[in-house]
């Protein structure tokens, strides 16, 4: 099972690069999972986009629909794909904690 | 483990994963000997089965007709030779010139290889039955590749998209472990754009009692095919149904019709009976899934473990009996966008929807191309039976399984101008074509049928 040392705490990431335990989030967590996925600094978009996927998971229990994703945040999908070039599942979901996506995605 | 000697293979299924779907996987050492005896209890169940094992001469006319094959060129992945893979194994055991002898026959003794070529191959075909179609014996090999997928699954090898799939509809009644608040915020979210988008203000009811119709949606489209789901609610609202969704079954999927038929397949079919009960409702209304239309409407009564009291039919069957009755009012003009229709394998070469699904697209939309060959001789988009694995060596793959498609589409001329319109009505389709298209660079956006007949309609 792969790792990821964060100030010294282990987190434990599926084979697709996903948090097992999403409680273990923090930012600098988020940090290190995204130059994982080739994204070098988090600007103030990427954390929006984290910061309302995780909120809405915390509430629901479920990542948001994607085109809830982009009408809260204001972000089109196209720029999201800009923010995070493995998408709204593989790339911002990743970065949030969330777990991978299952089903016809 | 992307790759074993050269092939390719999905990501696997943790044993903790597997555990969540009732399977112990079998200790490697012991694999090959429960092989054997998985296959002999099978094959004393299926004729199909053996008629597949003793028939084939290796004429060799599945062979140009699989997409599998044309995208990849592998000789394994002729539909004759994938299935020789069990094949030889079979020869081995149970026939007597195999027992015999042996490898002078082209029998195999059964080994952790072969094993691995199986979870190779057989999740490299897409269950699309085109070689069944055009093979003169009437040889469907889906069902050689139902069975190579159901040994590997009691044997504890599955794809990690699969297994955790099919372990969503356990926890929570659909495949995305979408939970009963996160159906409904989702629901109330786009009764809101429907108004905003089609100025129509509609309901969408959630576990409603004694509701005439029980729509089953498939759960792809809560987080990609919003306008699957909002063409859904336009027609039910637009014709006065008195309807609802399950929470319990908010699935028109079904995963274990693709690789775990005995248990995960059935426990589904009985959920969704158990919800038709509880809800008290006439009728059950399938949304546009290919697989789960197939799992639906050819094995539940079969695996159904008490009568089935629903008539159980398929949206696209609603739409065009309206249709043809004259009880819409639609304007085409409102997709006036080049249009060409790809057909999910299920429903044309399994579950006859080819008319039905022509006479709404040529109503809604008022520029239609069919692409060549379409119907019952259409092309697997490349995804079919959930081969939708998104690790780096088996996306490739997916690119390749995906090429023949992508020449349809160029054919037609649709995406010449970059606003074309694909239309894929299955959930799966949706998911391997939305990346595929940009991959082939086809100028076309993917939408479902539904989506176009809830744009179509002309609201009093």
């Amino acid at each position: 099972m792969p790792c990821l040392t964060v100030n010294g705490v282990e987190i434990e990431l599926d084979d697709d690069g996903f948090m097992i335990d999403p409680d273990l989030w923090n930012e600098d967590v988020a940090r290190a999972l995204a130059s994982s996925e080739g994204i070098s600094k988090l600007k103030e978009d990427h954390w929006k986009v984290v910061g309302f996927l995780r909120d809405y998971f915390k509430q629901y229990h479920l990542a948001p629909m994607v085109r809830k994703l982009c009408q809260e945040t204001g972000c089109s999908l196209r720029y999201i794909y800009e923010l995070f070039p493995s998408g709204p599942a593989q790339g911002a979901c990743k970065l949030a904690g969330l777990p991978k996506p299952t089903g016809c995605v | 483990m992307p790759e074993y000697n050269g092939m390719v293979q999905p990501v696997r299924a943790t044993p903790q994963e597997l555990s969540k779907i009732f399977v112990e996987a079998v200790p490697d050492e012991q694999k090959p000997e429960k092989a054997v005896e998985y296959l002999d209890s099978i094959r004393k169940k299926f004729r199909s089965f053996v008629m597949a094992m003793e028939s084939c001469v290796k004429c060799g006319q599945c062979a140009e007709n699989c997409h599998t094959y044309l995208g990849t060129r592998d000789p394994n992945n002729i539909p004759a030779n994938r299935t020789e893979l069990i094949r030889k194994i079979y020869r081995r055991y149970f026939t007597l010139e195999g027992r015999w002898f042996g490898k002078l026959v082209g029998a195999e003794d059964i080994s952790l290889d072969v094993l691995e070529q199986w979870y190779s191959y057989f999740y490299q075909c897409s269950q699309c039955r085109r070689c069944a179609h055009v093979c003169p014996f009437g040889i469907d090999t889906c069902e050689v590749t139902f069975i190579g997928r159901q040994i590997l699954h009691w044997l504890g090898i599955a794809p990690k998209l699969h297994a955790t799939t099919a372990g969503g509809m356990y926890k929570t009644g659909n495949h995305m472990t979408l939970p009963k608040p996160g159906i409904i915020d989702t629901l109330e979210f786009l009764a809101e754009e429907v108004v905003d988008i089609y100025g129509a203000e509609i309901e969408f009811p959630v576990d409603k009692p004694d509701s005439d119709i029980l729509y089953i949606p498939s759960s792809a489209d809560f987080s990609l095919n919003e306008y699957t789901l909002m063409g859904a609610g336009l027609f039910f609202n637009y014709i006065g149904a008195n309807w609802t969704i399950p929470s319990t079954v908010t699935e028109a999927g079904n995963f274990g019709f693709l690789f775990d038929q005995y248990h995960t397949q059935r426990s589904n079919v009985n959920k969704l009976l158990d919800a038709a009960h509880e809800l008290g409702i006439k009728k059950i209304v399938w949304g546009e899934c290919g697989h789960g239309w197939r799992a639906a409407k050819m094995y539940i009564p079969s695996l159904a473990d008490r009568p089935v009291r629903w008539p159980i039919t398929h949206i696209h069957d609603e739409i065009a009996d309206l249709i043809r009755k004259g009880e819409l009012k639609i304007d085409p003009a409102k997709n006036y966008q080049p249009v060409t229709l790809h057909d999910p394998c299920n429903y044309v070469r399994a579950c006859g929807l080819n008319d039905n699904m022509r006479t709404i697209i040529n109503a809604v939309t008022s520029d239609f191309r069919e692409m060549t060959p379409n119907g019952a001789d259409n092309f697997c988009c490349g995804g079919g039976s959930g081969i939708l694995f998104d690790d780096p060596e088996m996306y490739q793959r997916r690119i390749q399984l995906s090429q023949k498609k992508a020449d349809q589409v160029r054919a037609t001329g649709i995406g010449k101008d970059g606003n074309g319109i694909l239309c894929a009505p299955c959930s799966i389709c949706k998911a391997q074509l939305y990346p595929m298209v940009e991959e082939h660079e086809l100028g076309v956006e993917v939408k479902g049928l539904v989506d176009l007949v809830g744009k179509a309609l002309v609201w009093k």
